[in-house]
Formats: structure tokens, sequence, C-alpha cells
């Protein structure tokens, strides 16, 4: 059969590509890691819970409330309140917007008074906000524990006061004051979603264009006369980037504009003018990236591996749809290599938390960085193989 | 012009040089022949920079290393596969390399439009390159190989899969270039065409078997063709082998 000398053949030249079949081998059982880690247990809201001068009496009780919560983790950070009402909520916005907590719950003794006089008292419930999922994970858990506080208000009074004290204590149903670091309650999942959409579809679309092209360049034997030309390896890569970069520029801004005509977020000209330096960054490093891949693959069989070795662990790793938080410690430290980590991380500060040029700089930062070091290790290889 | 010291060029389980020892003079066409696997390519490679060398050392224009900057603006090379970009015109790709190669730019345009009228080209100028034949395609190579004036001009089987006219055509070519003062490296393994050299060297298995004037090979091996030549020689160097 015909047939069996066609699958031997193909046997053999697979075999042989060591490259392909790790490839082949490996690449499912990272994949599947990755999507085991993603799944496994969605990361928990971070719920402070802040008790000031009498109504430290409730708190054992609240912990315990709060504790029984399946999608809150009740967290105790070490820090200082300072005197007074809005001197304590001014810090505690502060600590919120820090994004330590998802959410901090603040009761004053000003509740305890106003329950006393017989209105229902305003429980604080200060959200960070920016991610949807907690902000819901943590109001759930908060409803119930107001719930329960109520009931228990009048028996811990009893305890430690006397049952006349008890029943002048009001039995309505307190009030929630919601304080939101960013955003508010109308942000939606796909407000919080849209932000990294951009950066993934610029880097995927760059990184495939430049890999493929540049592998085309390497076959039909251009690179080789270039490179016998009186012409720096530097040169030709940073070519590739600018004449790439023009088609790759467009794109990004047809991407980018889409985004902001469905995103539900109120934006400034100062915010889209950060974003396009943003998404810019990503486009350098995404090209250069598609180079390096092309250059160091034998032939485009090998070049199009790199499409999902690059892409893929950006996917479950950057931040995009689950929270590194949810990976173990060694993914979180290889996440910092990842440009999308970077690229996501601005993008949502830009437009979820109203973030300036300045407070991005580092993300910035690190995107040119890296763009630096992959033209560095680009010149290396060439000159290497030279 | 080129000076060769005892060149090898090892791989991990061949050896494509074989400790080569050869002196070329300027100013004329110098064959390099051998069956596929001689070691064509790899020398070439080897003279331009582009493969280093395991042992032994080359000099290029006097003292010149292979790959440096100023040996890179004196050579032109026209590699064995249609290393030409196929989405631009023959112009755009002339044009191309001589930026590439930074000619003056006044003098660009009139550089382009002799080279296409020497290659025969002129009324393909504007003609996208994958629309045109694999003859064409070869000559329009070698137009982007010309165009800065190489002192040095390196061909790699220029005339592989090229009809016969043009095969004539290419060494007319080649002999009017060489007659204007261009050096010129060409391999083959059509070994009878290198009868229009004016030195050749045998390669066979990474090993110079013979070198000289194609008259002194054949009279020295008193055969009358270059064909005959290459089969005594090898037949020599297996019986001492």
């Amino acid at each position: 059969m015909k047939s069996v000398l066609i699958a031997r053949r193909l046997i053999r030249e697979i075999t042989r590509d060591r490259r392909t079949l790790a490839f082949f081998f490996l690449a499912p059982l990272i994949v599947m890691s990755l999507v085991y880690f993603a799944l496994l247990e969605p990361s928990s809201a971070r719920v402070a819970l802040v008790t000031e001068g009498t109504m430290d009496l409730f708190r054992y009780d609240l912990e315990r409330t709060l504790e029984d919560e399946p999608d809150i983790e009740l967290v105790s950070p070490d820090w200082e309140l300072p005197e007074g009402y809005e001197a304590q909520k001014a810090s505690l916005l502060k600590w919120t917007r820090s994004g330590e907590v998802d959410a901090i719950l603040y009761l004053n003794t000003q509740l305890l008074i106003d329950r006393f006089d017989g209105k229902p008292g305003t429980v604080n419930l200060f959200l960070e906000g920016s991610r949807p999922t907690r902000t819901g994970a943590a109001l759930d858990a908060v409803s119930s524990a107001m719930d329960d506080l109520g009931s228990a208000m009048p028996v811990v009074i009893e305890a430690s006061c006397s049952s006349l004290c008890a029943n002048s204590v009001n039995n309505e149903a307190m009030d929630l004051e919601k304080i939101y670091a960013y955003g508010d309650e109308d942000l939606d999942i796909i407000d919080f979603f849209l932000p990294v959409f951009p950066p993934f579809f610029v880097f995927f679309f760059t990184f495939i264009l430049s890999a493929i092209s540049f592998q085309r360049e390497r076959v039909t034997g251009t690179l080789e006369r270039l490179m016998m030309s009186p012409i720096h390896f530097a040169d030709i890569v940073i070519g590739y980037v600018m004449g790439f970069f023009i088609f790759a520029s467009v794109q990004a801004s047809i991407i980018l504009g889409f985004v902001l005509y469905l995103i539900d977020i109120p934006f400034t000209a100062e915010q889209v003018f950060v974003l396009v330096i943003i998404t810019f960054c990503l486009l350098l490093v995404g090209l250069t990236l598609g180079l390096l891949a092309s250059y160091l693959a034998k032939n485009e069989f090998q070049a199009i591996q790199f499409i999902p070795v690059v892409i893929l662990p950006q996917i479950f790793l950057a931040d995009m749809i689950w929270s590194i938080e949810d990976f173990p410690k060694v993914f979180q430290v290889f996440s910092v290599i990842l440009p999308l980590t970077h690229a996501n991380q601005a993008m949502r500060d830009v437009l979820l938390k109203g973030a300036d040029l300045w407070s991005i700089a580092d993300s910035v930062g690190i995107l040119l960085l890296m763009w630096v070091v992959l033209v560095a290790v680009m010149s290396l290889v060439a000159k290497r193989n030279a | 012009m080129l000076n060769m010291q005892q060149a090898t060029v090892k791989f991990a389980d061949s050896v494509a040089l074989n400790g080569l020892t050869l002196s070329v003079e300027e100013g004329k066409v110098f064959g390099l022949l051998g069956p596929n696997g001689a070691g064509k390519t790899t020398l070439i490679r080897s003279l331009m920079g582009l493969q280093h060398l395991s042992e032994g050392s080359i000099r290029l224009f006097g003292d010149m290393l292979p790959g440096s900057a100023s040996s890179r603006t004196l050579i032109g090379y026209m590699p064995q596969l249609y290393a030409i970009y196929d989405q631009l015109t023959v112009r755009e790709n002339v044009r191309f390399f001589a930026e590439l190669y930074s000619v003056p730019s006044a003098l660009i345009n009139d550089r382009v439009d002799e080279l296409l009228h020497m290659t025969e080209l002129d009324n393909k100028a504007d003609a996208i390159l994958h629309t045109l034949s694999g003859g064409m395609k070869r000559r329009a190579m070698m137009a982007t190989a010309l165009v800065h004036k190489p002192r040095l001009l390196i061909l790699d089987e220029p005339t592989a899969g090229v009809d016969p006219i043009l095969r004539i055509k290419f060494w007319q070519w080649f002999r009017k270039l060489c007659d204007q003062g261009t050096s010129i490296l060409v391999t083959t393994h059509h070994i009878n065409e290198a009868e229009q050299c004016d030195d050749i060297v045998f390669l066979r298995a990474g090993t110079m078997i013979g070198h000289g004037t194609p008259q002194q090979l054949m009279d020295e091996q008193q055969v009358d063709n270059l064909d005959q030549v290459f089969i005594r020689l090898a037949e020599q160097t297996e019986v001492q082998a």
C-alpha cells in the first residue's frame, strides 16, 4: 500500500525533528495544567473587617460570619487607623485603592449611637471596584454578615450592658453605604474584560505577521543576501519593525477604537493617548518577538509552533481572564516576563482606575525594556549563527 | 584578490572543506567546479563571512577579513535560490539593492537603467517579479548583484535551470564584466561550460583535486573536455586514497 509508504516517511520526518516532537507531546500537558489551575478554584475576594470603638464588641461574631462565607477570604491587614470618622474613611479609601484588599467592611461607633437613637445606622463598605466578580462576592458576603449583625446586636448588648439597653436598640435593617475606589455599581464583567482585548489581539496578530514574513525572507535566501550587504543585523530588525509598525498601528487603532466604542466607562482624550502609547509599546515587543521566533525556527513548521508557545501561556497567565493569583507561585513569577501581563495591567489601570501616563510608566518602561532586550538577543543570535 | 590558507570547515558529522589553500588573481573569471556536495557553496559562504572556518584563514583584497564591513561593499553575490523580492517589480528590486549598497542617489536611476538594459529586462522593468519566468528572475538577480559595481562578483550556480541560449548569454556577460575589471568567481556543476573560465579549481568532497587553466588541465590529463578531466582527477584521487 502506497499510503503506508507516505505514513512511514512522515513518521521518520517528525521523529527526526525533536522540537516538533517535544511540542506535540508537551504542549497539551502544559495547556491542560494551565486550564486545571485556572479552573481549580477561582480566587476569592479579600475582605478586611475594621471596627472602631464600641463596635469592637461585635467583631468576634462578624468575623465568624464572614469566615463562613465561601467566596471571600477574611484578611487582617496591619493598619493603624487615625483619629476621627472622616480621617478614618479617607485612610480606608486609600487602602482600598492600594489593591491590598477587595473590600473593607467598616463599623464605626456612630453606628451604635444611631441604633440607640432609633435610626437604622450606616455600615460603610469600601470596594476596590475594578474586578466585578470580587466586588459581587464581597457584597454578597457583607449582606449576610449585616443580617447576622442585626440579630446579634441586642444579644451582645444585653450580655455586656443590660436587657433594658438591648431593648432600646433599633431592630430595623442597617443602611449600607458602598464607597467605590474605582468604577461604580454599573461596572459589568464585560467592562472588566474589554480593556485587555486590544493588547491581546494586537500582540497576537503582529506576532504572527512578523514570525511568518521573516521566515519567508529566510527561506527564499534574501536574508542571506541582506546579511552579506553592508547592513547591521539590528538595522534589519528595526527596519522590519518600522515596516510592520505602520500596518500594525492601523490595526491597533481599529481594535482600540472598537473597544472604546463598546466599553461602558467614560474616558478622556488623555486616557486614549495613554492607551495608544501602551498599545504601541506592546506592538514593538510583539513584532520583535515574532522576528526572534522566526529566526530561531529552522522551517515554517517550527515558526508556526511558536505561535501557541508564545500566545497560550499569556492567555492564562497574563491576568487576562483568570487572575494570576489563582495559579501556583512559579507561574506568578513567570508571568512577570510576559508582555501582556504589563500591557493588561496598564490598560485596566487607565480605563478602570483612570490612571495617567505617569502612573503606568512602570508598565510602559518594562515593555520598552523587553523590546530592547529582544533586539539585543536577536542581534546576538544572528552574530552567533553567522 | 583572494588568499586562502588551509581553509577547513567541519560540521558535526562531515568535513565540507578540507584544508584548502588557494590564491586567486584579480580580473579573472575563476571557476569553482565539482559535483553537488563538493563544498562549493560552503566555500562561497566562507568567503562572504556567512560560514566560520574551523581552521585556516581567508583574506580578501589584500588583508580584509571575510564578512568585514569593507569587504562586503566590494562583493556582489548571486545565490543559487531565487533570492529576490517576488512582490516588487524588477526595477524596485534593483533599486532596493542599489540603496542597500549606498549607491549615490544621483546615480541610481542611470545605474538601474544600465543594468536593466544589459540584462535585457528593459521591457519588463515594471513587471512584478512573480509574473516573470525563471530565466528572467535570474537576470533580475544578476542586475541586483551588480548594482553597486562590485570588485568581486560571486555567482553560485548562476546557470542552474537556465535554457541553453540564456546560459550562453550569461557567460558572455561574465566575460564582458571581467573585461571591464570585475573579478568573477563562479560555481557550476555544468563542468563543460567552465571552459570559458580563465582559471578553475576542481573540488571533490571538500578537497581540491585540480587547479589550473582549462587548457592546462586538459593537456595534463590528455583529454579534450573538462568533464573528462574531472573524471580522471576523481579516479586518481580514489587510487591515492
